[in-house]
């Protein structure tokens, strides 16, 4: 037994302990470095030389690691870079695109060490996490694809559904006009039961017609919740809601709320419906955007006749002028997986409170606003206000 | 033996059995409305029909099975069926199995015509056992 450890054993275990630790980060796919910004010095294990596709001799600095961050991720990873020759913490997810032109998704994580040497230093390590990503990215794309089967199936029950109740008044409103027709060809003519099937037709008609009304009333709540509603907590309330939906798709939200907005009197639920659809749409506009940033701005405002505004703007690639008129009918859409209801519901609930839903294209820039004025309605707050009284 | 010529018209809908009599007694056919299989069934109408017209989708027994049951009981009246399901992907079944015509709602007064006529013509003197 060695009470005393030889300097040769001491260099075999270290040599060991060296071995066991490249071993496993090349296992774990995981990097370690350590920084010394004060002199500028860069100190990379094997393994993050692996992944970063450098020879081990290369002298590493932050501007040659910077060259190969993907520019989406640059402007996070210098604000990183900096933070943490200020004192903070690393913790972040990017992307790298290699000498050799392969995308890897990295996490790097560090911490600052005051007392390791003379000068403080940030001792870290770098994981290689693209095949995780790679296989969240199959899942959503799973779990996408069977959002859009269920979509189509529903989309396609209720088309059989609304065939079915529109064609029964249909068809006896073309076949009381046919025999309309043939009393009145008679020789002499029948105007008696000219006139009944006449009649019958106009009835025909207008039950068609309440189809259609059933229908939307099916979508939208006919008699909505009458409540003070804070558009501003509406608003935020579906952000918070929908925050990773955002993020994921990596998207920056820009808030512009107006203050001391009077509350408006509706059903915040339905409304919260419209917001949502206005803030989904925009991220699936923005969702094919590269090299610019995908910006989605949501602002409130109070309009010139005391109504209360609220618009979503997007950077995506805008709507053709030939189809804005087109955006709020039924089952119109330009998405490959959109039903074309959201927009058409979204302007019934808007109508329901008596307000307006309108789109234009940005004035300033790629993108589309879509917007929307409620008038505001002070007795509504004030009952409110009597109520929980 | 008379060809029988009573038109039945058999559809849950009360605006079709409203509006299609009309139309075919001013062809000069004889037309009468029914409001459900059990009802044509049971009435004494069924030695008389030369041809029906039987609506797919009802509550109770449905169009298919009215045909079903019309020849296990060996009653060989020529159908033809009207449906408001634009897709329901039966027409090829209920033609094989005999159906004089298929035809979806809402239809022209020269279809339903014209399938009524053939139907008529193709009846056979047989009564019902």
């Amino acid at each position: 037994m060695d009470i005393q450890p030889s300097r040769q054993s001491d260099d075999t275990d270290l040599r060991r302990a060296y071995v066991h630790l490249a071993e496993a980060q090349k296992l774990s796919q995981t990097g370690s470095y350590t920084w010394d910004f004060d002199r500028g010095e860069l100190l990379w294990s094997d393994e993050l030389c692996r992944i970063f596709e450098f020879d081990p001799a290369t002298n590493i600095t932050t501007d040659l690691v910077e060259q190969y961050v993907h520019p989406a991720d640059l402007t996070a990873w210098r604000a990183t870079v900096e933070g943490a020759a200020a004192g903070a913490n690393v913790d972040l997810p990017y992307r790298i695109v290699t000498a050799s032109g392969v995308l890897k998704y990295l996490h790097a994580v560090g911490t600052r060490i005051e007392h390791a040497s003379e000068r403080p230093v940030i001792i870290g390590a770098v994981q290689d996490v693209t095949e995780r990503k790679v296989a969240e990215e199959a899942l959503n794309k799973a779990r996408a694809d069977l959002a859009h089967v269920a979509r189509v199936a529903t989309l396609s029950a209720l088309t059989a559904s609304i065939a079915h109740e529109v064609n029964q008044p249909l068809t006896s409103l073309v076949t009381n006009a046919s025999t309309c027709v043939r009393m009145l060809a008679a020789d002499p003519p029948n105007l008696d039961l000219a006139q009944i099937t006449a009649q019958r037709t106009i009835r025909d008609a207008n039950r068609a017609s309440e189809v259609i009304s059933r229908l939307r009333a099916m979508f939208v709540r006919k008699e909505p919740v009458a409540e003070a509603v804070d558009l501003n907590e509406a608003a935020a309330e579906v952000l918070a809601l929908s925050a990773s939906e955002l993020r994921s798709a990596r998207i920056d939200v820009h808030v512009d709320f107006a203050q001391g907005l009077p509350n408006i009197r509706g059903d915040r639920i339905q409304l919260q419906q419209v917001i949502l659809n206005l803030v989904l749409n925009a991220r699936d506009a923005m969702l094919a955007i590269e090299g610019r940033p995908r910006t989605l701005w949501i602002a409130t405002a109070r309009g010139e006749w005391g109504q209360v505004l609220l618009s979503v703007r997007d950077a995506g690639s805008g709507i053709a002028p030939e189809n804005l008129d087109r955006l709020f009918e039924t089952f119109y859409t330009t998405k490959s997986d959109g039903m074309g209801i959201g927009l058409s519901i979204s302007q019934s609930i808007i109508q329901a409170h008596e307000g307006r839903l309108w789109a234009a294209a940005n004035a300033d820039g790629p993108g589309a606003i879509f917007s929307f004025s409620i008038p505001c309605d002070v007795a509504g707050s004030t009952e409110t206000v009597s109520k929980d009284a | 033996m008379m060809k029988r010529k009573l038109v039945a018209v058999v559809d849950d809908d009360e605006f079709v059995r409203e509006a299609l009599p009309d139309l075919l007694r001013s062809f000069g056919l004889e037309a009468q409305p029914f409001s459900s299989a059990a009802e044509f069934l049971a009435s004494e109408s069924l030695d008389r029909t030369g041809c029906l017209v039987l609506d797919v989708t009802m509550p109770g027994m449905n169009g298919p099975e009215l045909q079903l049951e019309l020849a296990t009981r060996h009653c060989a009246i020529p159908i033809v069926f009207i449906t408001g399901d634009a897709d329901d992907g039966q027409g090829p079944r209920l033609l094989a199995r005999g159906a004089a015509a298929y035809l979806k709602k809402p239809f022209s007064e020269a279809a339903i015509i014209a399938a009524i006529s053939g139907a008529l013509d193709s009846g056979k003197d047989v009564l019902c056992n």
